[in-house]
C-alpha cells in the first residue's frame, strides 16, 4: 500500500519536473525556506526564498513512517529533497541545514536521493506549526531502509527548518 | 579390529565436530548479541538525547530572557517571543510524545516535571496566543509563572541525563560481558581447534606411517612371491586369475600377462579333472562349501602350457578383501621328487627280493648241506661201534670232529638267517640255571684242563635256581662264550659268576660274567666283537680258527630274549664277558624224576622209522637197534600210514620231504585215521627247522622236531622222552631220589623220618591185607590205592605210585588179572624201595 502510494507519488512528481524547474518567481505568501549558496544560473550571494506554494510546485510526495519522535506510523507530505537539490542546480557537496532556534546540521547532497529524505510541511495531511516542529521537518523514510536509523540520520531529520545553506 | 578402531575414530572426529558445531553456534548466538547491541548502540532509538535534554532548558532559558526582554522594551517583539515560545512548546511535546522517552517517561521524577511544565505551557498559550493588550495584562502573571516553573525545567533535564548515563552505563556493561562472553566463547573455539588439529596432525602422521607400512608390507609380498621356488597363483571365486607370479610362469608355461584374467580350470587343470574343477568352484560360490582350502596340503595332477601333465604339491587358503573372497594356491612341481621315491621303492623292493632270495637260499642251502652230513657223521658213529684198529679209530675220531664243526658252522648261519628274518622263536621252558652252568663247565672243563686252565662257576649273593627261560638259546649263548674263554686262555683261569638282582615287577635280572686272564682282545677290535666274521688276529687265533660267526649269534640270541651283552678287556690282562638277562624266576617244579634219571634206559621200543634217503634211514635204524629197538621202515608217507594202521608203534620219527606222500600229509592221514597207531607220538626229523614250519608240524598233529643230522644221542633221547618206561622191564630204580633230600631240608629230617615211617606202615598194612584175602578188585582197594598212591607222590616214590594207580585202575575196571599183576608189582617195587626211607 505504501509502495503504490509511493509510486504514485513518484509518477505525479517526475511529471511536474519541468514545471517546476522553470519557476524561479519570488514568494507571494510568507517564507518558510531560505536556500543560499552555489546554484546554477544565481549569484553568489543571491538567495533563494520559498513560499510553501512555490515549494509544492517542486512536486511533492508522501509517505508513510513511524519516527522516534513521535508515537505510532505517521503520514508525511513534502518536498523531495532531491527535488530541491535538481531544481536549484546546487553544485555544492553538502547542504547545512538550520533551524529556527539556531539548530544547524549538515546533509550530504548524497543523502538528496529517489525515495530518499522530504522536506515535510504536512503531518497526517495537516501543516504543522512551529509548536509541532513546523512548519518544514526534514524526514527520511525511516521505515524504509535500516539506513536511515542511524544516529546520522536522526541528527540530519531537523525540524523547524528555515534555512539551507550550499557549501562547497 | 581395524573396524573398531575406525569406529572409535569416528566416534572422536564426530565429539570434535559436535564441540566444533556446539562452539561456532555459540560464537554466533553472542556474535548475534554483539552486533544486536551495536546496533542499538549506533541506531539507536537515541537520537543525541543529552543536547535534546539541556536544549530543552536552553531553549526555556530563551524564552524567558526573551518574557524578561519584553518587560523593559515598551514596543514587545511579540513575534520573536512567540516563536521562542513555539521552540520551547514544541520541545516539551517532543519529550512528551517521541517514543525514544517512552522509557525516561516511566521515571516518576521525569513524569511529574514534565506534567508540570506540560501544565504550565498548557496555561501559557492562551496568553501567548493573546492580543498585545490581554498579553501584556497578563505578562506578570506569566513571568512568575515561567519563574516559577524553572525548577522543573531544571530538573527535567538532569533526571533525563541520570536517567540516561545509567542506561548508557547499563547498556555499555551489557556490550562488555556480551563481548567478554565472546571473547571466552573464541578462546574454548580456538582450543577446541587446536586440540582437533593435533588430534588430526596425530591421525595424519599415523595414516601416513600405516600407508608406508601398508606399501612396504605389499612389496615384501610382491617379493616373496616374485622370488618364490613354489608358484603362486590368486584367483577369485569365479576362478579368474587375479596374480601369477614368477615361479608360475616357469613351472606352467604361461606369461603372467597371459594368465591374469584366464580361468584357472581351463589354463592349468588337466581336462579330466575340469569338471570336478567346476563343480567344486561352484559350490564354493553357491554354499562356501570349502573342501581344499585351508585344508593343508594335498596332491594332484596339473597341465602345463605344452599339454604336459605333471604331479603338483598343492596348498589353497582363502582371503577376505573388499573385492569380495580371493583363493591363493601354493603349487610346487613334485614330478622330480615322485620319480625319485617312485625309483626309491623300486629299490627297495629289488633289495627287499634279494635279502628274501638270500635268506631262502641259507635255507635251503643248510637243508642241502645238513641231509649228507648227516649221512656222514651217521656213518661215522657206526663205524665207530665196529671192530677198528686203533689208527682208524683215531681217524673216525678226527673226522667226527671235523664234521661236527661242519655241523655247528651250517647251524650257526642257519640261525643267523633264522633271527635277520625275523623268525627265531623263543621255546621258554622252566629251567635250572644251576644245572646250564654246571653242564657247561662239565662240557668245556676237559677242553680247559688241555688248555691248563681251571674252570668254575658260582653264585654271586642268593641263588636263583628256577627260571622261565630258552634253555636251549642260553646254553648256545654261554657255549659260544665260555668256548670262546677256553680258547684263549692257556695256563690260566675261566670264572663263570651268576647274580641275580631284583627286575621290574615280578622279573629278576640275571647277570652271568665269565671272566678269564687270557690274552685279551686288542682296543681296536673290542667295537666290533659282536660283529659278524670277526675273527682275532691270525697271530693268535691261528690254532683256535673259526667262522667269526659265534659272537654274532651270541649277541643276536641275547637281543631276541630281551637281554643284552656287553665286554670290557685288556689285552695281555684277560677279558670279561657280561650277559644281562631278564628271567622270570619261578618255584621248582615237582618234576617227574622218572623221565629225566631214565635216560637212555628207556624200555624197549617199537619204532616206525619214514625215511626216504637210504643212508639217514639204515643210520637211524642201526642206532636205535644198537639200543635194543625194534624198527619197522617205510619208504615214504603212504606206507607209513598204512603200517600204522595195522600195527601198534610206541613212537613214528616221519620226514617230512618225501615222494608219493609228504610227512606232514601222513601224519594228518594217521591222526585222522582210527588205526592201532592213531595215537602213537609221531616226531617230525627235518633238515629245514624254521620255526614257523615246526610250529605248522604241531598243528599237524605231531608231537615234536628232530632237527638232523641226527645224533645218536638225540635220537635216544627223544624216543626215551617219548616212550614211557615200563616198570616190568626196567631195573627197578632206587626211589630215594634227589627230591628226598630236598623234602628233608624243607621239612627237617626228623619229621619227614616221621612221615615215612607212617607211610611204610601204612602200605605194609594194606598189602597184608591183600594178602589175607582182600578182594584185589573191590572198591575200597581202590579207594586205599589211591590215597596211598597220593603219599607216594608226595615222596618222589614215581614207581610206587605207579603201581598203586594201576592198581587202583584194575580195581575199578574189575580186572582181576591186571590187579593181581599191579600187586606183584607193587610188592617187587616196595622189597627194593623201602630199605631207601630210612634217612639215617
Amino acid at each position: 500500500m505504501l509502495r503504490r502510494a509511493l509510486q504514485t507519488i513518484a509518477i505525479s512528481m517526475l511529471a511536474m519536473l519541468p514545471l517546476a524547474a522553470a519557476s524561479q518567481a519570488d514568494p507571494a505568501g510568507e517564507v518558510l525556506l531560505t536556500v543560499t549558496g552555489p546554484m546554477a544560473g544565481q549569484a553568489e550571494a543571491e538567495a533563494v526564498q520559498f513560499d510553501l506554494e512555490m515549494l509544492q510546485e517542486l512536486g511533492t510526495v508522501e509517505f508513510e513512517t513511524s519516527t522516534i519522535w513521535t508515537q505510532g506510523v505517521q503520514t508525511f507530505e513534502g518536498v523531495p529533497l532531491s527535488a530541491l537539490v535538481e531544481s536549484l542546480g546546487m553544485s555544492g557537496t553538502t547542504l547545512r541545514a538550520t533551524a529556527i532556534n539556531d539548530y544547524a546540521v549538515d546533509i550530504p547532497i548524497s543523502d538528496a536521493v529517489e525515495d530518499g529524505p522530504i522536506i515535510a510541511y504536512k503531518l497526517n495531511g495537516e501543516e504543522m506549526s512551529v509548536r509541532d516542529k513546523g512548519p518544514l521537518w526534514i524526514v527520511y523514510p525511516y521505515d524504509s531502509k535500516k539506513e536511515y536509523q542511524s544516529e546520522v540520520v536522526y541528527s540530519r531529520s531537523i525540524w523547524q527548518l528555515d534555512r539551507i545553506e550550499v557549501i562547497e | 579390529m581395524v573396524g573398531k578402531m575406525r569406529s572409535m575414530l569416528g566416534l572422536r572426529l564426530a565429539v570434535l565436530l559436535v564441540a566444533a558445531v556446539v562452539g561456532l553456534v555459540a560464537i554466533a548466538l553472542l556474535a548475534f548479541n554483539v552486533s544486536r547491541d551495536l546496533r542499538q548502540l549506533s541506531s539507536a532509538s537515541s537520537d543525541n538525547i543529552q543536547w535534546t535534554l539541556s536544549q530543552t532548558e536552553v531553549e526555556f532559558l530563551h524564552f524567558r530572557l526573551a518574557l524578561a526582554q519584553v518587560q523593559t522594551n515598551e514596543v514587545p517583539d511579540i513575534r520573536s517571543l512567540r516563536r521562542k515560545f513555539d521552540v520551547f512548546y514544541s520541545r516539551i511535546r517532543t519529550l512528551g510524545q517521541a517514543s525514544i522517552y517512552h522509557e525516561l517517561r516511566q521515571v516518576e521524577e521525569f513524569a511529574r516535571h514534565l506534567a508540570a511544565v506540560g501544565d504550565y505551557l498548557d496555561r501559557a498559550v492562551p496568553i501567548i496566543d493573546s492580543d498585545i493588550t490581554a498579553f501584556q495584562a497578563a505578562l506578570p502573571a506569566l513571568r512568575a509563572e515561567t519563574t516559577a516553573i524553572r525548577p522543573s525545567v531544571r530538573r527535567l533535564s538532569v533526571s533525563g541525563l541520570n536517567f540516561f548515563a545509567e542506561d548508557s552505563d547499563f547498556r555499555r556493561n551489557a556490550l562488555s560481558n556480551t563481548l567478554k562472553q565472546l571473547a571466552w566463547a573464541i578462546a574454548v573455539l580456538v582450543a577446541a581447534l587446536v586440540v582437533l588439529v593435533c588430534y588430526l596432525a596425530v591421525l595424519n602422521a599415523q595414516n601416513v606411517r600405516r600407508r608406508t607400512q601398508a606399501i612396504e608390507a605389499s612389496e615384501r609380498m610382491n617379493i616373496v612371491t616374485g622370488t618364490s621356488l613354489d608358484a603362486v597363483i590368486v584367483a577369485d571365486t569365479w576362478g579368474r586369475i587375479l596374480d601369477f607370479n614368477a615361479a608360475a610362469e616357469q613351472i606352467f608355461g604361461h606369461s603372467a600377462d597371459a594368465a591374469i584374467g584366464q580361468d584357472l580350470g581351463k589354463l592349468i587343470v588337466p581336462e579330466q579333472y575340469r569338471a570336478a574343477h567346476e563343480a567344486g568352484m561352484a559350490r564354493l560360490r553357491e554354499r562356501g562349501e570349502k573342501r581344499v582350502v585351508g585344508s593343508g596340503r594335498f596332491k594332484l595332477e596339473a597341465l602345463r602350457a605344452n599339454g604336459d601333465v605333471f604331479p603338483v604339491e598343492l596348498a589353497i587358503q582363502s582371503a577376505d578383501t573388499k573385492d569380495g573372497e580371493i583363493f591363493i594356491a601354493f603349487l610346487r612341481d613334485i614330478s622330480s621328487q615322485v620319480q625319485a621315491e617312485a625309483e626309491l621303492v623300486l629299490a627297495r623292493d629289488r633289495a627287499m627280493a634279494g635279502e628274501k632270495a638270500k635268506t631262502d637260499f641259507l635255507a635251503t642251502m643248510s637243508h642241502e648241506i645238513r641231509t649228507p652230513l648227516n649221512g656222514l657223521l651217521g656213518n661215522l658213529s657206526l663205524l665207530e661201534d665196529t671192530p677198528l684198529s686203533d689208527k682208524q679209530a683215531r681217524y673216525v675220531r678226527n673226522m667226527k670232529i671235523s664234521g661236527k664243526l661242519l655241523k655247528n658252522h651250517v647251524s650257526d648261519v642257519l640261525d643267523i638267517t633264522k633271527f635277520d628274518a625275523g623268525k627265531l622263536l623263543l621255546h621258554p621252558a622252566d629251567m635250572n640255571v644251576s644245572t646250564l652252568l654246571q653242564d657247561i663247565v662239565d662240557s668245556q672243563s676237559g677242553a680247559a684242563e688241555g688248555h691248563g686252565t681251571s674252570l668254575d662257576w658260582a653264585w654271586e649273593g642268593a641263588p636263583v635256581h628256577w627260571i622261565h627261560a630258552d634253555r636251549d638259546r642260553l646254553q648256545h649263548i654261554l657255549m659260544n662264550i665260555v668256548g670262546n674263554a677256553v680258547k684263549f686262555t692257556k695256563n690260566g683261569s675261566i670264572r663263570i659268576t651268576a647274580k641275580a638282582d631284583p627286575g621290574p615287577d615280578d622279573t629278576m635280572n640275571l647277570r652271568i660274567s665269565v671272566r678269564d686272564n687270557g690274552i685279551g682282545i686288542a682296543a681296536e677290535l673290542l667295537p666290533r666283537i659282536f660283529d659278524d666274521f670277526t675273527t682275532g688276529d691270525t697271530s693268535y687265533d691261528r690254532d683256535v680258527g673259526g667262522t667269526g660267526l659265534g659272537l654274532g649269534i651270541a649277541q643276536r640270541f641275547i637281543k631276541a630274549l630281551g637281554g643284552s651283552i656287553s665286554v670290557d678287556s685288556n689285552p695281555g690282562a684277560g677279558s670279561v664277558f657280561h650277559i644281562d638277562l631278564p628271567v622270570q624266576p619261578i618255584a621248582e617244579p615237582i618234576a617227574d624224576r622218572h623221565a629225566q634219571s631214565s635216560g637212555h634206559g628207556a624200555r624197549k621200543a617199537h619204532v616206525l622209522l619214514v625215511e626216504d634217503n637210504e643212508i639217514n634211514r639204515v643210520v637211524a635204524r642201526e642206532m636205535l637197534m644198537a639200543q635194543g629197538h625194534s624198527v619197522t621202515e617205510a619208504h615214504n608217507g603212504r606206507e607209513a600210514v598204512d603200517l600204522a594202521e595195522d600195527t601198534a608203534f610206541d613212537i613214528i620219527l616221519m620226514d617230512i620231504s618225501m615222494p608219493v606222500m609228504d610227512g606232514r600229509s601222513a601224519a594228518r592221514a594217521i591222526r585222522a585215521g582210527t588205526g592201532a597207531s592213531s595215537q602213537a607220538p609221531i616226531i617230525a626229523v627235518t633238515a629245514n627247522a624254521m620255526a614257523s614250519e615246526q610250529e605248522a608240524f604241531m598243528a599237524d598233529g605231531m608231537n615234536g622236531v628232530l632237527t638232523k643230522p641226527l645224533t645218536r644221542d638225540g635220537l635216544l633221547q627223544l624216543v626215551a622222552d617219548h616212550v614211557p618206561a615200563s616198570p616190568q622191564e626196567d631195573a627197578p630204580e632206587s626211589p630215594r631220589s634227589q627230591y628226598l633230600y630236598d623234602l628233608a631240608e624243607a621239612v627237617g629230617s626228623e619229621a619227614l623220618q616221621t612221615l615215612l615211617n607212617r607211610f611204610t606202615t601204612e602200605l605194609d598194612a594194606f598189602l597184608e591185607n591183600l594178602d589175607a584175602g582182600q578182594n584185589p578188585v573191590a572198591a575200597e582197594t581202590a579207594v586205599e590205592a589211591h590215597r596211598i598212591a597220593g603219599s607216594a607222590a608226595t615222596f618222589g616214590l614215581a614207581e610206587v605210585r605207579e603201581a598203586l594207580v594201576g592198581l587202583e585202575q584194575a580195581a575199578q575196571e574189575q580186572d582181576v588179572a591186571a590187579a593181581k599183576a599191579a600187586i606183584r608189582s607193587l610188592r617187587e617195587i616196595w622189597a627194593s624201595g623201602k630199605p631207601m626211607l630210612s634217612l639215617t
